[in-house]
């Protein structure tokens, strides 16, 4: 009985499956398509997530292979006697300790007009190059204590020039060498701070055994001649430890660990203790919030391709009626049909799966690019160019398509199931698809509505390090398309009721009107996936459109002073390029200065999550950014700086992330020990994500003991040219990016819109699969009325009035879909701007649909539909009565 | 305890051998780093006459290009169990061009290079573990000037002050560790007054005057403490060997590689042997014997004083080279004028220290001293450099 099975589902699926695909190759590959892009849009955000992620690279971990644990300080950087104080610590333990200092090369500007970001960046690592050596017997670093000399490798030679001997000395990727012909004693032009230098290349960074090859990107010097170069004398930004090779080195390092500890907590703290592994995590969460939210807008997409899925499974039960009514009165039971049906869903879902892999492996090389732009932006300083292909993302993916195939087709698998034998003479007649019921009920579409609506009142799911997730928001959007989708199909019934009243003379409108009068639960599921197409896309739309605008007002009015000047170094949030103290007194001093705020920024961590303190001018502040305030100051106080020693100035981000509000208490980690400021008033700001804490500059500078400048701003006297004072500066200072206000406008709005570049693709894939799925809709409908169509044929009406028919058919099932998609748009739209991203990253935009373009987006759907249609109906019309596909 | 005897019978060069090798594994680097101009610094060179202060002495002399501190030595467990140990601490002066640093006392400086080496050998199990450490003077290596302190990452020799009250004798503590799992803390304990080798306090090494150095010797120290094997701590005692030499002389042309040995003799008496290789295989004029009487008395003698035979050899199987591996010395005592001879037996066969930090391989041991009736009578520490490759040019 089993081999009878077996041999029967083998037949079902050699006579029946396969040989339909083949007779109907273009439908099956369309539908494999489709299914296809969903699954790459979700694997390639995936993996562009996942090489977002492992860009922020530990590069240390690539020259001295992992260390064991490291330290930090809890804000700014280690003073170099840590070192010796470390050692006496450890008292004689077998442990490396590697200074590491850290820093941004940037090539020279060549254009004066050039964009931000366009020039390439560097990574400067700072390593004591002498003593890398003795970590010769750790599972790397070899490369640095070995003898070899020849051209290029960093042997002795190499390493006591660059360490003893060479305070421009660097090593550089094979890549880079490869990419700029360098070789053993060229020149590497940068710009680190505001010093304008010609590296000299010392020699190659050896690859370890089990590492990745150094990126391009990364330059290694020696760490005392880096200090220099970047103004940081007697300054590391972390030590790392690196155990002896032994045995149990864990337990070692937790004996090591446990002796700074006690160190530590003997005094005020003054060391964080981690390891390489909390870093990479720590960034991780970083940027979980906006992965996820990032996956999340991929799986609604793949939802549009589950639409389609459904749809075209159940056309396929729909054309195979007669055939499936055969095989039943040949004997094969309602089971075996069924699982040849699931069956065939299963390897749509493979088949689709896997094609979506090779499609989402080419997107993510573009979405890579996007996402790693935004998390340089916002996050940390990440070199990632490419996504590797992943297995277990391509797992997941794969599985994701198979069970999503499957649920999708398992509606019309009991469809098949249930065709009886006796149907055969019934072939023909209307059949009601399978989720008609579902979609015909618009109670439902209410409690959906109402359950959205609901949700659309829980806080954000918190996770570790401060990030935010609005799932409930999420879940609300899922329920409005899904009330969207139930109210499309009334619509539609609506609009045909109402043509047919209006009793116009026209066949091709009757005609359609007659199918849509009482719409089946086929023209009912068309236009739902029209509306989660439309609804998705638009409401994308509407909050690219909201942020626009929100960016525009808020630029206009933060650059408002003449002159923004930075290290020309500086090229994203998070570079580490910073103005050493001697040269932004020079700038300031020019004669044509009236009023000049100097910027210093700190990272810090709060409470385990991390932020941005700013120290400036907070009068300044007022008078030239204009800030926006969520909550106001009370009184002047907070900008004199005679009387702000205690008061702070935090973005909304700040606020919504640690939920602080004015008046609250903050206390901030500096080297000089904690210092409570209160917070005096929150202002909107839409620089990052991780929210601002302002305080007055000298306290910054006394509590950090530092005056290196991330950007200084200057207001010029009454009647100075901007563009001729930025002229003389920039002769006086080659390695400082001077920029005007109105081009420092112009490009944070580029780089604005450029983080929401990867949002338009997923617009365009969204259009593309409901267009896709409304022809196929319609492709089934005509076939299932052939006999009709050849009767009216009969009848005497023109193939083009028929063609009209199904073109008016297509135009206003996709006028509902595409009206009620719309609606649901404004209300994703408002959830969007409201509550995701208020939610996610604390900033409150300013609601303003893109009408012009939203009507285009409805007009392009509509007139697609129509022409679509027409075309579906001018091929039906050719269709004999009987035929197989 | 801080008296010292002048040599007394010749004026040869002696013991320049540490000197040597630490002027061969610093100057393959330094020479690399390119730091002397054309004109050669203004060095320190060893003076006659010097007198010598204690701990001062004991400490560094930035002012002459080379020193060394080195220790070697024989210990016992409870257990009965053997080991030998070295530990070698190398300083050398830079003399770069200034690079823009004149802080006193930077973490990262570039005025002095340390290199160190640290050996421990299991005679039980034959296994040989050793490391090397390179670094920069500043936060992870340096030396006082004004007594015995020098370190070099968590390996140090420091002097103990004295707890006994005054006139309880000076020691030094020898904290050490190889790899992860063998680690030493060792009390070294002069049982012999100090020596100084060369004529007048001054040591010369080749015919050029200015090739000399100030050699100070510990010739036999008690030695206890605990050592960590595999992790598993036990206390040890036995007897060392404590070498501290500086100057600014470079080696002499001609020389390939050299062959050293310190002996001590149950009996009370140490003997020190340096036997410096030519490159047609003939033993250097400079070459030389010095025995050490139980009263600290040093009396040197020339190469037509001794004879040096390797009788058995062994090839290592990391560098392939290939080291003597049985030595016979027949050397004339001067007391007697008699020869006695002397087999020299490595206890361990592979003790080589191939380099990957400081550049020379080299094989430094401990060792057993049988007499000519295959009696032991001694524990010794042989020195064999320059049977790799050839030292010549390189110094």
């Amino acid at each position: 009985m089993a081999a009878s099975n077996q041999s029967v589902r083998r037949l079902l699926w050699s006579r029946f499956t396969w040989r339909h695909w083949r007779l109907a190759p273009v439908s099956s590959i369309l539908l494999l398509l489709i299914l296809s892009m969903g699954v790459a849009a979700f694997f390639s955000i995936r993996l562009a997530n996942r090489a977002a992620v492992a860009g922020f690279q530990t590069l240390t971990d690539l020259i001295t292979s992992e260390s064991d644990g490291l330290i930090t300080a809890p804000a700014g950087t280690l003073p170099d006697s840590v070192l010796a104080e470390l050692r006496t610590v450890l008292d004689g333990a077998p442990v490396n300790l590697v200074p590491v200092l850290e820093g941004n090369a940037m090539r020279p500007r060549r254009d004066d007009n050039e964009k931000f970001g366009s020039r390439p960046g560097f990574h400067l690592l700072g390593l004591d190059l002498l003593a890398l050596s003795n970590l010769a017997g750790q599972a790397g670093a070899s490369g640095w204590g070995g003898s070899k000399k020849e051209s290029g490798k960093p042997g002795r030679q190499n390493v006591f020039q660059s360490a003893l001997n060479d305070s421009l000395g660097v090593f550089i990727s094979d890549a880079l060498a490869r990419s700029d012909g360098l070789k053993l004693g060229s020149e590497l032009a940068v710009v680190v701070n505001e010093h304008a230098v010609r590296l000299h290349i010392n020699g190659i960074i050896p690859t370890l055994p089990d590492r990745p090859a150094p990126p391009q990107d990364l330059l290694v010097m020696d760490l005392p001649a880096l200090q220099r170069l970047t103004d940081k004398p007697g300054r590391l930004d972390r030590v790392e430890f690196v155990l002896e090779p032994g045995p149990k080195r864990s337990d070692q390092w937790r004996v090591i660990r446990r002796r700074i500890e006690t160190a530590n907590s003997a005094t005020a703290p003054h060391w964080v203790i981690g390891s390489s592994a909390d870093r990479r995590v720590a960034a991780g969460t970083m940027t979980q919030a906006f992965r996820l939210n990032l996956t999340l807008l991929s799986l609604l997409a793949l939802l549009v391709g589950l639409y389609l899925v459904f749809q075209g499974l159940d056309g396929a039960v729909v054309r195979r009626r007669h055939e499936i009514s055969v095989l039943r009165s040949l004997g094969v039971t309602s089971r075996q049909i069924q699982a040849a049906w699931l069956a065939e869903a299963a390897t749509t879902g493979l088949a689709g799966g896997l094609l979506g892999l090779g499609l989402g492996w080419l997107g993510a090389q573009v979405a890579v690019k996007f996402v790693g732009q935004t998390v340089n932006a916002l996050y940390y300083a990440n070199s990632v160019h490419s996504a590797s292909f992943d297995f277990p993302e391509a797992l997941a993916a794969l599985l994701v398509a198979v069970a999503a195939s499957t649920l999708a087709g398992w509606r019309p698998a009991r469809l098949a199931a249930e065709t009886p034998p006796a149907q055969i003479a019934a072939r023909g007649g209307t059949s009601q698809a399978p989720a008609g019921k579902f979609l015909a009920r618009p109670d439902l579409g209410c409690g959906l509505a109402v359950l959205g609506w609901l949700l659309t009142f829980l806080p954000p799911l918190r996770l570790t390090g401060g990030g935010r997730l609005s799932l409930a928001a999420y879940a609300a959007a899922l329920c409005w398309l899904f009330a969207g989708g139930i109210f499309a199909g009334s619509l539609l019934a609506a609009l045909g009721r109402f043509l047919q009243w209006l009793r116009l003379d026209s066949v091709p409108l009757r005609l359609a009107c007659s199918h849509l009068r009482a719409p089946g639960g086929r023209h009912r599921l068309a236009a739902a996936a029209l509306v989660c197409a439309v609804g998705m896309t638009a409401g994308m739309a509407i909050l690219v459109a909201s942020f626009d605008t929100t960016m525009r007002g808020w630029i206009a009015r933060t650059f408002q002073a003449d002159l923004y000047i930075s290290s020309d170094g500086a090229q994203t949030a998070s570079s580490l390029s910073r103005i050493s103290a001697a040269t932004w007194r020079r700038v300031v001093a020019h004669p044509a200065v009236s009023s000049a705020n100097i910027l210093q920024v700190m990272e810090i961590n709060l409470g385990g999550i991390s932020t941005l303190l700013v120290g400036n001018h907070l009068g300044f502040f007022r008078d030239f950014a204009h800030p926006a305030w969520m909550e106001p100051p009370l009184d002047e106080q907070v900008f004199r700086a005679d009387k702000n020693g205690e008061l702070a100035l935090v973005s909304e981000s700040f606020s919504d992330r640690f939920r602080l509000h004015r008046g609250d208490p903050v206390e901030l980690p500096t080297p000089s020990g904690p210092r409570r400021v209160t917070i005096a008033g929150v202002f909107s700001d839409y620089g990052n994500e991780r929210g601002s804490i302002l305080v007055e500059r000298r306290n910054f500078t006394n509590w950090f003991g530092n005056e290196l400048a991330v950007s200084l701003i200057l207001s010029l006297k009454a009647g100075r040219d901007a563009e001729t004072i930025r002229g003389e500066l920039r002769a006086a200072h080659p390695g400082l990016g001077i920029f005007t206000s109105g081009y420092l406008r112009g490009e944070a709005l580029r780089i604005f819109r450029q983080t929401f570049a990867l949002t338009y693709a997923l617009e365009l894939i969204g259009v593309v699969v409901a267009v896709a799925g409304l022809v196929f809709t319609l492709l089934s409908l005509l076939w299932e009325r052939r006999a009709d169509l050849a009767t009216l044929r009969a009848l005497g009406l023109r193939r083009n009035e028929l063609a009209g028919a199904a073109a008016l058919e297509g135009a206003l099932t996709a006028a509902a879909g595409t009206g009620m998609g719309l609606l649901v748009s404004l209300a994703l739209g408002w959830l969007l701007v409201h509550r995701v991203n208020k939610q996610t990253f604390g900033w409150t935009l300013q609601t303003d649909p893109p009408w012009i373009q939203l009507s285009l987006l409805a007009l392009l759907v509509v007139a697609s539909a129509a022409a679509a249609g027409g075309l579906a109906g001018l091929w039906a019309t050719r269709l004999p009565a009987e035929r197989e596909e | 305890m801080k008296t010292m005897r002048q040599n007394t019978l010749c004026n040869r060069p002696v013991r320049p051998s540490l000197s040597q090798l630490a002027a061969i594994l610093l100057s393959v680097t330094l020479a690399a780093a390119e730091p002397h101009s054309a004109t050669p610094p203004a060095h320190s060179l060893p003076q006659p006459g010097r007198k010598f202060v204690f701990p001062r002495d004991h400490g560094s002399h930035p002012g002459f290009d080379i020193e060394w501190w080195y220790v070697t030595g024989h210990l016992l467990s409870p257990t009965q169990t053997p080991f030998g140990f070295q530990a070698t601490f190398f300083r050398r002066s830079l003399d770069l061009p200034d690079s823009g640093r004149s802080t006193a006392l930077p973490a990262f400086g570039n005025s002095q290079l340390y290199l160190a080496h640290m050996a421990l050998v299991d005679i039980k199990t034959g296994d040989f573990l050793y490391q090397e450490r390179l670094n920069r003077d500043g936060w992870d290596a340096g030396s006082a000037t004004n007594t015995l302190d020098v370190h070099n990452g968590n390996w140090s020799l420091r002097i103990v002050p004295p707890q006994d009250g005054p006139g309880a004798g000076e020691r030094f503590l020898l904290r050490g560790t190889v790899g992860a799992d063998q680690s030493f803390a060792l009390t070294l304990q002069p049982q012999k007054a100090m020596v100084v080798f060369g004529t007048n306090g001054v040591s010369r090494k080749a015919a050029d005057p200015t090739a000399a150095s100030h050699y100070l010797t510990y010739s036999r120290l008690a030695v206890s403490g605990n050592l960590t094997r595999q992790g598993a701590t036990q206390t040890v005692s036995g007897q060392a060997w404590m070498d501290h030499e500086f100057s600014s002389s470079q080696l002499g042309a001609g020389q390939v590689g050299w062959d050293w040995l310190c002996l001590q003799f149950f009996e009370g008496r140490e003997l020190m042997a340096y036997r410096l290789r030519r490159s047609d295989g003939s033993t250097d004029p400079f070459s030389t014997v010095a025995w050490i009487d139980t009263d600290c008395r040093v009396r040197q003698t020339g190469p037509d004083q001794f004879r040096w035979t390797v009788l058995e050899h062994w090839i290592s199987p990391k560098t392939r080279t290939k080291y003597p591996a049985l030595i016979r010395l027949d050397a004339v005592n001067p007391d007697n004028g008699r020869t006695n001879c002397f087999l020299i037996q490595p206890l361990v066969a592979d003790q080589e220290l191939a380099a990957r930090v400081g550049g020379v391989s080299y094989w430094e041991g401990a060792c057993r001293v049988l007499d000519e009736h295959k009696k032991e009578i001694g524990r010794a520490y042989l020195e064999l450099t320059g049977y790799g490759e050839s030292l010549k040019g390189k110094f």
